[in-house]
């Protein structure tokens, strides 16, 4: 009897020797939605944060289903206040968030805190997390979608120019004729487009659609004045691009990807976060020469479409956070901004400045050969309606996949659009 | 001897009430919610200022809600009466084999109903792809041109259908089964004395003696079918969900997309008065034609 309360003393001793411990020691509860390639790298950088800060404060971080899933759950948990204490978010998705009152502003004083501030981002990616001039995250990078190019397939048929990149970059023409000198050469798709993907191909026709200056939403109103026939100059020409073979047909996000990486396709748009895939392929040798680009100029001027992945912090319904944990959840930020050069192996474009205009990041390859973007960006327009898995991409969708693969007229899916968008409000 | 009558009701009360509590709570409660919400400009977590009967007069001037409406009806005609009578043919064929022959060919068809939604998904997607699809390659063999099947309206609720035949038609020939040896050998005997045919001994014997069971089917089918999400949902994603709207994706679309909790509350009440009719509906109807078989 005395030896099993000797046992169950030193058994209470302990606990509270580790208790003691924890009071000293925030953990942090961190929700995310990257389960790619550039998931691995998040994880590091995890680890690498949680072993620099051992005995002080952990992060315990769960990686959770992208799009509408994640949001549904952010928005119930902090409903009844069982939110985590930061989670990444799409800066797209931050206005409806703002309504619906689930995301803390990030005040001035926080700023202090992390040390960072408005100069340290660019003018775009601010704005983004800018709501009635408050912010509600903390932007950690922008991503865009590049063209990918196969440099063998490419040199073979001399339609590289001389310093390495795919040639008529700079004009319809000259893509298509980039395009056509493929087709010629006997490759049955040249470029491979996630036509099958409506809610992907948004980020292509919204890039044409900002190249001619075009914008979805003036005020309150979907495609006002000549922003639908802007809309329609850009369907036109990818639809035009199927009808004559040039892109492939009915194809969904995976099937894209591999057609690219097996060498089938030797042109490629899609996000910055297929980087890793290639680089991944290409150090097990399972890879041609490639390389990354801005996307061609169709129209008038660059632009291109981009999101940016920021942290944010929950408003916990009735469950405020202790300042200490606060401090934590800061800290966690401030040291991830600081530390993004390695996120850009993800294909990312670090959000913060000091990182984009280190010497170590102008030398990365390929970040660097489209690191020109960055001028070049556009985001969602902001709406409640707007962001990745949102209404408009649902709308978009569903009429983009009939007329990207011969089945709508672009006439008729831009009449659609325009009335369902401005239907939705 | 006397029984002590507030005492047994008292012991009765004490059983069920854990199962009326639970059913109160996670049934009653959210029902009597719904109800109210549906009358709200309610965002999807809350309540909102009450609105009258605008959240139903909307639904009507909806073209979402009608294509919803439309199609669910659509894959209810799809699905549950041919449903029913592939389960019944293959429940037949089955009913015919002995020992463990007929267990084998019984768990090969029962075996796509134990898959969860995403993987009979995956299989089907793996099957059909555009693109990398095993179908696809048979269609280059004979000659036919690749159709993209999910990404397609014509086809897009049709393959929807077939593949939820596919998926669960297992448990329907369980049911058909129980049913097919419930009938006495004798009877089959007495049919073979008199020189039936084999499609006699089937129209005057089998189907009235299995029509309970049919109905039986047919009203899970209905109840089943009209609740149609998942597959509609997963077969959806990137492609044309609006073109492919059902009732219940309807609803999940106003709640966790649009973060409208009162129209999506009163698009729920019109499904679930919806299935009550029908089923109500259908009821009467089988119990009808059962007393004229």
């Amino acid at each position: 009897m005395r030896k099993i309360l000797g046992i169950a003393m030193g058994a209470m001793i302990a606990a509270g020797a580790v208790s003691n411990a924890a009071h000293a020691e925030e953990t942090v509860i961190w929700w995310d939605f990257l389960s790619g390639g550039d998931g691995v790298r998040m994880k590091q950088l995890i680890s690498d944060f949680n072993e620099q800060h051992a005995g002080e404060i952990t992060i315990d971080a769960t990686t959770l289903e992208w799009g509408t899933p994640f949001y549904s759950k952010v928005r119930t948990s902090a409903a009844i206040g069982e939110a985590p204490d930061m989670m990444t978010y799409h800066a797209s998705r931050i206005p409806l968030a703002v309504s619906q009152g689930i995301l803390s502003e990030i005040t001035p004083d926080d700023w202090q805190a992390m040390g960072l501030s408005q100069d340290d981002y660019a003018p775009a990616t601010w704005d983004a997390v800018t709501i009635d001039d408050k912010q509600y995250a903390v932007p950690f990078d922008t991503h865009p979608i590049v063209l990918y190019y196969n440099k063998d397939v490419l040199a073979a048929n001399d339609l590289l120019t001389e310093d390495g990149k795919p040639k008529g970059l700079d004009s319809r023409e000259g893509f298509e004729a980039t395009l056509k000198g493929l087709k010629d050469a006997g490759v049955d798709y040249p470029l491979a487009s996630t036509t099958a993907d409506g809610t992907f191909m948004f980020r292509t026709i919204y890039s044409f659609m900002a190249q001619q200056d075009g914008e979805l939403m003036t005020g309150d109103e979907f495609l006002a004045g000549d922003n639908a026939e802007k809309l329609q100059n850009s369907l036109e020409v990818l639809a035009g691009w199927t009808n004559d073979g040039l892109q492939t047909t009915y194809t969904d996000y995976p099937a894209a990807v591999a057609l690219f990486t097996s060498g089938k396709s030797p042109l490629l748009i899609n996000g910055v976060w297929e980087v890793p895939t290639m680089i991944d392929l290409k150090d097990q040798g399972k890879l041609f020469e490639w390389g990354a680009v801005e996307i061609p100029v169709i129209f008038d001027h660059p632009a291109t479409y981009a999101d940016s992945h920021t942290f944010a912090i929950p408003a916990n319904a009735g469950k405020e956070m202790t300042p200490e944990k606060h401090a934590a959840v800061l800290e966690v930020i401030s040291w991830m901004a600081k530390n993004s050069l390695f996120w850009a192996t993800a294909g990312h474009i670090p959000a913060y400045g000091p990182v984009t205009q280190s010497d170590e990041f102008k030398q990365m390859e390929p970040n660097a050969a489209y690191a020109s973007v960055t001028d070049n960006l556009v985001f969602d327009p902001k709406s409640t309606l707007a962001g990745v898995a949102g209404p408009i991409y649902d709308v978009m969708s569903t009429y983009f996949v009939p007329t990207l693969n011969g089945e709508m007229e672009p006439a008729e899916a831009v009449e659609e659009i325009k009335y369902e968008l401005n239907d939705l409000q | 001897m006397l029984r002590n009558k507030s005492n047994e009701a008292l012991v009765a009360l004490l059983l069920v009430a854990p199962f009326v509590a639970i059913y109160g709570l996670i049934f009653i409660y959210p029902t009597i919610k719904l109800f109210i919400v549906s009358f709200q400009d309610a965002p999807i977590i809350g309540n909102g200022p009450f609105v009258g009967f605008e959240n139903y007069t909307r639904l009507w001037g909806d073209r979402r809600f009608n294509t919803a409406f439309w199609n669910t009806a659509y894959f209810v005609a799809l699905t549950v009466i041919p449903g029913t009578l592939v389960a019944f043919a293959i429940a037949l064929g089955i009913n015919r084999l002995k020992g463990r022959l007929q267990a084998l060919v019984l768990a090969l068809f029962f075996l796509p109903y134990i898959l969860p939604v995403s993987v009979v998904y995956l299989i089907w997607d793996w099957t059909l792809n555009f693109q990398f699809g095993i179908a696809m390659h048979l269609f280059d063999l004979l000659g036919l041109e690749r159709v993209s099947i999910f990404k397609n309206t014509t086809w897009f609720m049709p393959a929807v259908a077939f593949v939820t035949i596919w998926w669960t038609c297992g448990f329907s020939i369980l049911l058909f089964l129980a049913g097919l040896r419930a009938i006495p050998a004798e009877i089959y005997e007495a049919a073979a004395l008199d020189n039936s045919s084999v499609w006699t001994t089937f129209r005057k014997l089998t189907w009235p003696l299995m029509w309970p069971i049919t109905a039986l089917v047919l009203m899970i089918q209905l109840i089943l079918q009209l609740k149609i999400f998942d597959q509609v949902y997963l077969f959806s994603i990137g492609g044309r969900p609006n073109d492919n709207l059902v009732l219940v994706y309807y609803v999940f679309q106003r709640a966790f997309q649009y973060d409208q909790g009162g129209r999506a509350g009163a698009a729920a009440v019109v499904l679930f008065l919806i299935v009550i009719i029908v089923s109500v509906l259908n009821f009467q109807l089988t119990r009808l034609s059962k007393g004229r078989g």
